[in-house]
């Protein structure tokens, strides 16, 4: 996950390298640091570095990484010849390298050859089975081929002994929302809300699968949750702020009639519904009529 | 034009086809969806006319909070223009994916509760490959509709009863994908991050 600063940074990067500005290097640097994915980007600058023999000699041993980052932008491009070629060169450089053979899988996956790509990366893990690369490349062979189940029996055998992993903890999240498998999705936030308890988008992603499962005690909790992440994100998060509006009109459509007086619930609604007011206000004015309408429907006093 | 054939037809604007294929190719490494928008044919009672689409999320399609509030905030819009939700957009996350999944089917059957007749339109990857060869000029999507037994069942190809409202849409999507329009495009994802974004996207034409 990328800060909105570091974002900004690379966008202005991208945009001063895309006229012609210079600063390809730096670009492709700040790209795999942060571990974005701009493949198209990545693939027509650092081609063109590639291509251009003075440039590239002036890299010295970084070469061989600016191949490995052409080669994957490639792939995810689809541009098979170019990334084969890439491989290639770092196949002659570096004969005994595995990482040139993990590389080498990858193609095959791009190829859609998934077979022989499980092939190769069984028999890395054959010899390496700690390899957390190789066994999240299997996950994604089995994720590609739509088999779903053997996915996350992968995924949830590499989070038993990876269980700090939180990428996977959250890719397994997503498939299990993909599948409905909502519970599911909300143990592996669950998980991760106790490794990070200070991270907003872990409690706005409970609070999403809480309120999707429903129920009086779920929403209950989803408000929690929809709670903590506004005071964690200073009131800015504003699907935080919606899902509380949401979460409080339910709740009440659900303790009708029970005698339940819900005052600490109507006065986050009402307070959550006026900090949205405020932000359509000054932000997106020609919405304000629309939101104001739709809280209302919600029976959202403010 | 009488062909005897009672079964519900559905136009589909220029506006809403390109808008909901152009999402999809912004995102194309996630599923995506929209929602149809538009109103029985005054003429024929067997045709809906789909004017518009709004484009939803690219990411945690299966979650409810953010449906239901870009739901609400889309019919409060369209209801005062005389236009409702009438249909469902959806585009797998894989390419070789032409399955009709659970959300897809759940939030079509949502949709339908309140428009019956309310197809489910599901991006068709490989006519969109197909695009390109410029040959073809039937919508590059799957129509569903439901059932008797409330079944979401696919409409046979050639079947016609998916109708481009102007015959040449392909080929201004073609020219929209050239250059490179879909990265204009604004969906209720991009809204929520950034509330000056609009999901009706004004000027993307």
């Amino acid at each position: 996950m990328v800060t909105k600063t570091e974002g900004t940074q690379l966008d202005d990067l991208e945009n001063q390298v895309d006229n012609g500005g210079g600063g390809a290097w730096e670009y492709l640097c700040l790209v795999r640091k942060l571990k974005v994915r701009r493949s198209e980007k990545v693939l027509k600058h650092g081609l063109a570095l590639l291509n251009d023999p003075k440039k590239r000699s002036s890299l010295g041993h970084d070469e061989w990484t600016l191949y490995e980052q052409v080669a994957v932008a490639a792939m995810d491009s689809q541009s098979l010849d170019v990334a084969k070629d890439c491989v290639k060169v770092l196949r002659k450089q570096f004969p005994e390298s595995k990482r040139v053979g993990k590389l080498e899988g990858l193609l095959l996956e791009a190829k859609g050859s998934w077979a022989e790509a499980e092939k190769a990366y069984s028999s890395f893990l054959e010899e390496n089975p700690f390899d957390q690369v190789v066994h999240k490349r299997r996950i994604a062979v089995a994720k590609a081929m739509g088999n779903m189940s053997t996915a996350i029996e992968l995924l949830s055998k590499y989070l038993d002994t990876f269980m700090a992993d939180h990428d996977a903890w959250r890719e397994l999240a997503e498939i299990y929302i993909t599948l409905q498998m909502y519970k599911q999705a909300a143990f592996c936030y669950e998980e991760l809300l106790l490794s990070q308890p200070t991270n907003a988008l872990y409690h706005l992603a409970y609070a999403d699968v809480l309120y999707t499962i429903g129920g009086l005690e779920n929403l209950q909790s989803a408000r929690k949750y929809y709670s903590s992440t506004i005071s964690l994100t200073g009131g800015k998060n504003r699907r935080a702020l919606f899902g509380l509006c949401l979460c409080s009109s339910a709740i009440a459509q659900l303790s009708k009639g029970r005698n339940k007086e819900d005052k600490d619930g109507s006065e986050l609604q009402s307070l959550a519904a006026a900090a949205l007011q405020k932000d359509y206000k000054e932000r997106a004015p020609e919405k304000l009529p629309l939101l104001t309408a739709a809280l209302k429907s919600l029976k959202v006093s403010s | 034009m009488g062909n005897g054939d009672d079964q519900p037809r559905y136009e589909i604007s220029q506006a809403a086809y390109i808008k909901l294929v152009l999402h999809a190719i912004k995102h194309s490494t996630s599923a995506v969806n929209g929602v149809l928008l538009g109103r029985p044919s005054s003429s024929d009672a067997s045709l809906t006319e789909i004017s518009d689409a709004v484009p939803l999320f690219h990411s945690h399609l299966g979650l409810l909070p953010n449906l239901e509030i870009s739901l609400i905030l889309i019919e409060e819009y369209y209801g005062g223009k005389g236009l409702s939700v009438v249909g469902y957009f959806h585009a797998n996350e894989r390419y070789n994916d032409s399955e009709l999944g659970g959300v897809a089917r759940n939030i079509g059957d949502h949709i339908y509760r309140y428009f019956p007749n309310a197809p489910i339109l599901l991006l068709d990857n490989k006519k969109v490959e197909a695009l390109e060869k410029g040959k073809d000029l039937s919508p590059v999507m799957q129509l569903y509709t439901r059932d008797a037994s409330k079944n979401w069942k696919l409409s046979p190809d050639g079947g016609s009863r998916l109708i481009l409202k102007e015959p040449s849409a392909n080929v201004v999507l073609m020219d929209y994908i050239s250059s490179e329009k879909w990265r204009d495009i604004v969906d209720f994802d991009e809204h929520l991050d950034d509330i000056s974004r609009d999901w009706l996207n004004p000027d993307l034409f």
